[in-house]
């Protein structure tokens, strides 16, 4: 008896983090398939959900707004990555190279990561305002014309880029150095003595050396720029129009903003299957 | 011949140094212009915190927008339910995943690897995809616009990651002093809450801010599950806000600024430890 309950003890432990993991990360995974076949919104979502086949999927991909927000997924997430992982990498590397006060300076360098991202969110929603933003400002103060920053359709989703590169900076400068932190400096002094400039031993030695810090933070940023709609949500509802919409805010509106909970649903699971992609295609990478 | 070539070497040394602090400082300045420029707006007049030209500081400084914002009785009640909501959050994953780190820490058993691997898994999962499907599921339960409801899902993005921390922290304490209250008659429980527990206490200052900063910063959940005045938190609050006072951009800086402060100040208290734990962190998002 007490040989059972000695074998049973661990699982006993464990089992309050896995019921609340269980019950609402892993199985909304499936029921949201459940929903993406039933015609489920907020006129049916108290009544009975009457299974509806494929049609929830039909009504996606004969939405125009879909494949704009397909199309704005992709501009958000290239650009986002580019200036996060470029920026973020200067940062860590910058920090490694016996900088005075790198401490100090690398705790201020994480501040926009530890607000969240609703204020950052304000923050660039005050500066990027049309009439009273900064940055118009600026502009005017030097000869240009005032940009519509998030009302022109053609330039709203650089300026979200830039807001996200400003917030999730800091992620990348963090993984990256914790990266170069792993690396025995007694490989630099090796390089050194062998005659290589600075430069090539970063290429040649650094490099190769931090390939998987740097696939696992473009995994993780690239999955999370697919995924986080924050601050387009606060800084243009994901206007004007659908300019701005990406496919999770797509996933968001359709559900939360006209009630078609179903629809999000099917939304959703496009979502999930893009996310798998992205993580097989740098896993891929990272293997070869 | 050599002498030039150390003068050189000088010279190259200097053009290296110049620009990697030139970099540093245009890197600091886009880093926190943003939130200063913001700062000193929340000490404008409104009239002034649109005017134009604007004026970089303020020129009467004001608390007026701070105390709008402190004496709304909307905004002060949902500044109240993000503290309701981040403690309890911050106290129930703490202690679920103390349990859950301890068995990994201190137990033999024969599913550890799967269930660890699971776990890490776990960290992959994006929320937002489950926002639709949570809805459902509370609005069927009758949970909808409850402070439980934001309690239990913001579990979701505290637990996997404190698991690890917490086991990570269990596992640099010496098994000795635990074995002999075991050989005494002490339950595991007991031993975890009596031993473990006192000696872990930086490892649970960790766990508990990274939940607090979790809880206190999430916005998706609580605007699709919790968005009714009386049940929504700070950032929903705020994000309201801004469609009923369009451009008062003074009330909303200072509104900014608050919700900015208990986070930061727990991070400057424990910023060494913070690092470690915020780069583990991030995988959540």
């Amino acid at each position: 008896m007490s040989n059972i309950l000695a074998k049973a003890e661990p699982y006993l432990f464990l089992t309050p983090a896995f019921a609340i993991l269980l019950v609402f990360l892993i199985f909304p995974l499936f029921w949201n398939i459940y929903i993406s076949f039933h015609d489920v919104s907020f006129i049916t979502i108290l009544k009975n959900w009457e299974y509806s086949g494929w049609k929830n999927f039909v009504d996606l991909f004969s939405d125009p707004n879909f494949y704009t927000s397909l199309k704005i997924t992709v501009l958000f997430v290239a650009g986002s990555v580019a200036l996060q992982f470029g920026i973020g990498m200067l940062m860590a590397v910058l920090l490694s190279q016996k900088v005075r006060a790198a401490g100090t300076l690398r705790a201020i360098f994480i501040i926009p990561w530890t607000i969240s991202a609703v204020i950052a969110a304000f923050s660039f929603k005050f500066i990027f305002d049309y009439n009273f933003g900064i940055l118009n400002y600026i502009l005017q103060q030097i000869g240009l014309q005032p940009v519509g920053w998030l009302i022109d359709p053609n330039i709203v989703i650089w300026s979200l880029v830039i807001a996200n590169m400003w917030y999730g900076t800091p992620f990348t400068m963090l993984f990256i150095t914790a990266g170069l932190l792993s690396i025995n400096p007694s490989i630099y002094e090796a390089a050194v003595i062998d005659g290589a400039t600075k430069f090539r031993s970063f290429l040649h030695v650094t490099l190769p050396l931090l390939k998987p810090f740097i696939v696992i933070n473009l995994i993780l940023i690239t999955m999370w720029s697919v995924n986080f709609f924050d601050l387009q949500l606060v800084m243009t509802g994901g206007g004007p129009l659908f300019a701005s919409t990406t496919a999770s805010l797509y996933m968001y509106r359709q559900a939360f903003e006209f009630g078609l909970l179903s629809k999000g649903a099917a939304a959703g699971l496009i979502l999930i299957i893009i996310n798998i992609s992205v993580a097989f295609v740098y896993l891929k990478l990272l293997r070869r | 011949m050599q002498k030039a070539t150390i003068r050189n070497n000088r010279v190259w040394f200097f053009a290296e140094r110049t620009l990697i602090y030139a970099l540093i400082a245009i890197l600091l300045f886009v880093t926190i212009a943003p939130l200063v420029w913001v700062f000193s707006t929340s000490f404008k007049r409104n009239e002034e915190s649109i005017s134009f030209p604007p004026k970089f500081l303020p020129e009467n400084v004001t608390f007026d927008n701070y105390k709008f914002v402190l004496t709304d009785p909307g905004l002060v009640h949902s500044l109240i339910n993000s503290f309701v909501v981040s403690i309890g959050s911050t106290i129930l994953s703490v202690t679920v995943s103390a349990l859950g780190g301890y068995a990994f820490a201190r137990f033999e058993f024969k599913a550890k690897n799967l269930i660890m691997s699971v776990i890490l898994g776990l960290f992959m999962i994006p929320v937002v995809i489950n926002i639709i499907p949570l809805y459902t599921m509370l609005s069927a339960a009758g949970l909808l616009n409850s402070s439980l409801a934001l309690i239990l899902t913001f579990q979701i993005l505290i637990i996997p990651l404190n698991i690890l921390l917490l086991k990570n922290y269990f596992e640099t304490i010496p098994k000795d002093l635990e074995e002999s209250a075991l050989i005494d008659g002490c339950s595991r429980l007991g031993v975890l809450r009596r031993i473990t527990m006192p000696l872990s206490m930086p490892g649970f200052a960790i766990a508990a801010v990274l939940a607090f900063r979790f809880s206190w910063n999430e916005f998706i959940l609580p605007i699709v599950l919790a968005n009714r005045p009386d049940s929504m938190v700070f950032q929903v609050a705020l994000y309201q806000f801004i469609s009923i006072y369009r451009i008062e951009w003074g009330y909303l800086t200072a509104g900014i600024t608050l919700a900015i402060i208990p986070v930061l100040v727990l991070m400057l208290v424990f910023q060494k430890q913070m690092i470690r734990g915020l780069t583990l962190g991030a995988i959540r998002e």
